[in-house]
């Protein structure tokens, strides 16, 4: 079989199951893919190339003996570094880590091996998931792979950048306040935020525990649905994972009598170009059969300020075992304790995590925690009391994901612009919300832009269904990057 | 120093005591909480710190801080949380504590308990759980760190400020450490570090209400630092007021944190409280609230286990032994646990308390041992105490055999008469017969005497003859005898 990357992972997986293709060279095709391309996109920080291999001949041999095979079988996936492989370093895009060998797998990928999926890889990051753009990489910048100059978005860049070049079909992601759907956005694939506690967060290394949540990136919409089947189960040692039964996810094309909000006047400030795409987008919705209605949702505008100081104060936290005692860099310079602490956090941390730690340790201290930590979790319930109203009425939200398409690397140096690029993936980090990043057309520059359809706790499946209706009616998702589009020799 | 008028003036101490609950595992992890073991043998993911790892409830710690609300008759919360205690240190695996600040699982609540003979209720301000840190080992050139105990499910029970002197701090922490005890809850082994206690110590003129500034002296294991530290703390407090009648608490009492040093008998500084860190609480993002149910509480409630006052009460009113026996018995609940082993085998349970708690106890203490430690069956020391309530053996031969006891805790009370022809039971009346004959007739005075009304003639008479059997005679039947024969 040729051209493998232009199949989706159903597509693959069927092909393999079948005997169109193996393991192995379904493997070697793909890590010659990444091998080719790596260099220029940046976005694996480590290839697991042995591994894959083993895992290959493995299902191969399985496959030969006529064994159950899993569900991902012979799907390449990417894994944000983030997230613990046993016995693989997990940097998390940093210095601090970049020895670090994680003692245990995540949740996550014990799923996804279970199912046999062949890891391809660990990909680029913002640093510990702190950014918008991936540039806060302490290794390099990832690139997006519809312009090598542009951003491929972030915290979770380099998977979405390895799965729009088709490096890998499918991607790991964690989102905290956008960052697996803006960056799914930016590079024209679709990117999915589950409800939170839909999927174990142990294992992955926490940016802000409240909001933090794995998701798939994925070519199509089918394959988002086949990722969360694997990986959307309760799991015992994260308290916050919901005890539910995992969800089979059956897709159908209509909207019928599907009522989607929109918040008007929360998205006044569109640039035109967004607006013109996301009312395109609406009336596709429309012409699936959704009526579309107005929702109150002003207090989101206040998200950005709620998230800046609620996830940067948990972080705080959360890095704070990052001393150079137990693990990680310690500066050899240090005489004493506190210098071992001071060393070995300044030598080891980014300016954006430095920042994010000292924003955090400020809003929690006495005599700032009332008027900042504790308004901020106030005005949190407000979001959620918000978002249940307008639940009430409607079925979805929709938004766009970003304010505008990938933007040049190096091009936003105002950290407040930068942080205004997640104010409307935000709102559904805070409410706990499952939300979509699907593909929605080009702007003008030929770049992805991308529709969020944000809905109801716990309503996963009707979520992605909507998706996959909007996706089949567009077909954008299918399109692949120019650059990428031939085979990989 | 010169002598002060102490007694003008009391102590205000309020006391947190943290008590290591007994659960199998650690009470965010798997890992096995146990003590003593190589370093860092007991350890998971978890109490290492390590990023990507997640803490999950242990529900027995939550039963014991339950089990124990409800001793102390507190009130249980049925919705409680946990917060994040952040400051660096070494042996803080996470550089944050999870602990209950805002919402702790239990409020108020009192403990009675005696001090000096005398009957006192002091009142529980909260208990929360929380997670204990690591241990620091310092060695020639380095440090290291034993996180065996990182993890440790932690109570930590936080007094009001009502007691008022040395001797009720130590009965407050010992009653405390008793109920712990009888509910299972705690092995409270302090020389392990299972108990440990920070004491909030200041002073005021007796009469006063008022509440001074307050040092705290933390980390003491053992009820006698306890009171070493009130008293001299109390003392230097005192001292300073005296010295300097003008100037203010505040200024003289600066607040501070003290370390208990065991070599020195002293309180040392450790830190000014102005320069002490924010600890920057807020809610733990990684576990959900506990939301027990009314059903959980009252289930618990109904299958406590007796308590050290209920105990006490029953010994009382229904064995009939003296408040200071009973209050004596209680305290230790492994000898208390012998004690009802042993009521199974015996009718007599202030005798039978007597030898447990002054004969055995006194004897066994030489040697460093207990009833328990030393192996001595309940059964047989029920068995001495019915043999004498049976006039198998008198009182003086009894002590004997409880020394070849103590020497050979595996004998039975009876193997031990029976092999010691000097222990025989002299009841029969043929062998005593001929020396009472003899001693009444060596007496004829005596028996005159008490033919006169002179009752101290006839146990003149019976001793004589208990003299002259070394004791081993019944003192009843020699007297039945000699009655019969006068």
């Amino acid at each position: 079989m040729t051209n493998l990357h232009h199949l989706s992972a159903v597509e693959l997986n069927k092909a393999f199951v079948q005997g169109d293709v193996t393991a192995l060279q379904i493997a070697e095709y793909f890590l010659k893919r990444i091998e080719n391309h790596n260099q220029q996109l940046g976005a694996f920080l480590s290839i697991l190339g042995p591994r894959m291999i083993l895992k290959a001949e493995r299902l191969d041999l399985k496959r030969s003996q006529n064994k159950p095979l899993g569900k991902l079988a012979g799907v390449p996936v990417a894994i944000k570094d983030n997230m613990h492989i046993a016995g693989e370093i997990t940097s998390c895009a940093s210095k601090f880590l970049k020895n670090y060998r994680a003692p245990f797998d995540a949740t996550a990928i014990r799923l996804l091996e279970q199912e046999d999926a062949l890891i391809t890889g660990k990909t680029n990051l913002d640093e510990f998931a702190m950014g918008s753009s991936n540039e806060n990489s302490a290794y390099f910048n990832a690139h997006n792979p519809w312009d090598l100059e542009c951003t491929p978005g972030g915290s979770s860049g380099g998977s979405a950048a390895a799965v729009a070049a088709r490096l890998s079909l499918i991607g790991t992601g964690s989102d905290t306040g956008g960052s697996i759907r803006q960056p799914a956005g930016f590079c024209g694939i679709v990117g999915y935020k589950p409800t939170y506690g839909r999927v174990s967060r142990y294992g992955l290394v926490a940016f802000a525990s409240s909001l933090d949540q794995i998701g798939p990136f994925a070519t199509t919409v089918a394959d988002v649905a086949l990722t969360m089947e694997v990986i959307g189960r309760h799991c015992p040692h994260d308290s916050t994972s919901l005890d539910l039964p995992a969800e089979s996810y059956s897709l159908n094309t209509t909207l019928a009598d599907v009522k989607i909000g929109v918040p008007y006047r929360f998205l006044e400030n569109l640039k035109p170009e967004a607006r013109a795409n996301f009312e395109n987008n609406l009336h596709v919705l429309k012409s699936l059969g959704a009526k579309i209605l107005n929702i109150d949702l002003d207090i989101l505008k206040y998200s950005i300020a709620v998230y800046y100081i609620l996830a940067t104060a948990e972080a705080s936290t959360n890095l704070a075992r990052f001393d150079g005692i137990r693990y990680g860099i310690r500066e050899k310079e240090a005489k004493t304790l506190d210098e071992i602490y001071e060393f070995s956090r300044k030598e080891g941390f980014g300016r954006e995590v430095k920042k994010r730690i000292m924003l955090g340790t400020y809003v929690l201290s006495a005599g700032f925690q009332d008027a900042f930590y504790k308004k901020a979790q106030k005005v949190r319930t407000l979001v959620i009391d918000a978002f249940e109203a307008a639940f009430a009425e409607c079925d979805a939200i929709a938004m766009p994901v970003a304010p505008s398409g990938a933007f040049p690397l190096q091009s936003i140096n105002d950290p407040l612009e930068m942080y205004l690029q997640d104010i409307f993936t935000i709102p559904a980090n805070l409410a706990g919300l499952p939300a979509i990043s699907v593909p929605s057309g080009f702007d003008s520059r030929q770049m992805p832009l991308g529709l969020q359809l944000v809905g109801p706790q716990l309503c996963d499946v009707p979520l992605i269904q909507y998706a996959h209706a909007f996706e089949q009616a567009t077909q954008f998702t299918r399109k692949i990057p120019p650059l990428f589009k031939g085979s990989a020799s | 120093m010169k002598k002060l008028p102490y007694e003008l003036w009391e102590p205000v101490v309020g006391l947190e005591i943290h008590v290591q609950l007994n659960t199998k595992s650690k009470l965010f992890s798997s890992a096995p909480n146990r003590f003593g073991d190589e370093p860092n043998t007991n350890i998971s993911v978890v109490c290492t710190g390590q990023p990507g790892a997640l803490p999950v409830l242990n529900k027995e710690a939550v039963k014991k801080a339950v089990q124990f609300g409800l001793a102390v008759k507190a009130n249980v919360a049925l919705f409680s949380k946990f917060d994040r205690k952040s400051y660096f240190y070494p042996d803080s695996p996470r550089n944050f504590q999870i602990t209950q600040f805002e919402r702790p699982i239990v409020t108020g609540g009192s403990v009675t308990t005696f001090v000096e003979g005398e009957l006192k209720t002091f009142q529980i301000n909260r208990a929360h759980l929380e997670d204990d840190a690591g241990m620091l080992k310092h060695f020639t050139n380095f440090a290291g760190v034993d996180y065996n105990r990182a993890g440790a499910p932690l109570i930590e029970i936080v007094s009001e400020p009502c007691i008022h002197s040395p001797k009720e701090a130590s009965a407050y922490a010992s009653a405390i450490r008793a109920i712990m005890l009888y509910l299972n809850a705690s092995d409270g082994n302090m020389e392990e570090g299972s108990l440990r206690i920070d004491a909030n110590i200041s002073v005021r003129p007796k009469g006063s209400t008022e509440l001074r500034p307050r040092v705290e002296i933390k980390n003491m294991n053992s009820f006698s630092f306890l009171e070493m530290a009130v008293e001299s703390e109390m003392k230097r407090q005192v001292a300073l007021y005296l010295d300097n009648p003008h100037r203010t608490p505040e200024e003289l009492i600066p607040p501070g944190t003290y370390r208990w040093d065991i070599e020195t008998k002293s309180a040392l500084f450790m830190r000014a409280k102005e320069n002490s860190d924010d600890y920057r609480y807020f809610p733990e993002p990684d576990l959900a609230p506990i939301v027990l149910s009314q059903e959980y509480v009252d289930d618990i409630r109904n299958t406590l286990p007796e308590l050290p006052h209920d105990r006490y009460n029953r010994y009382v009113s229904d064995l009939n032994l003296s408040p200071y026996s009973a209050a004596l018995l209680i305290q230790e609940k492994e000898l208390c646990d012998y004690f009802e082993a042993a009521m199974k085998h015996s009718l007599n349970p202030r005798q039978l308390c007597n030898w447990i708690t002054i004969e055995f106890t006194g004897r066994l203490k030489e040697r460093g041992q207990t009833l328990i430690s030393h192996k001595i069956p309940p059964l047989h020391v029920a068995k001495l105490v019915h043999m004498i309530d049976n006039n198998v053996i008198t009182g003086r031969i009894a002590k004997q055999v409880a020394d070849d006891m103590v020497a050979s805790p595996e004998l039975d009370p009876e193997t031990i008469i029976q092999q010691n022809p000097d222990y025989r039971p002299l009841s029969e009346i043929a062998e005593i017969e001929p020396i009472v004959d003899q001693i009444l007739a060596a007496n004829p005075q005596s028996i005159a005497d008490y033919k006169a009304g002179r009752e101290k003639a006839l146990a003149f008479l019976v001793g004589q003859v208990m003299k002259l059997t070394r004791g081993k005679a019944s003192p009843a039947v020699v007297n039945e005898l000699i009655l019969k024969k006068i």
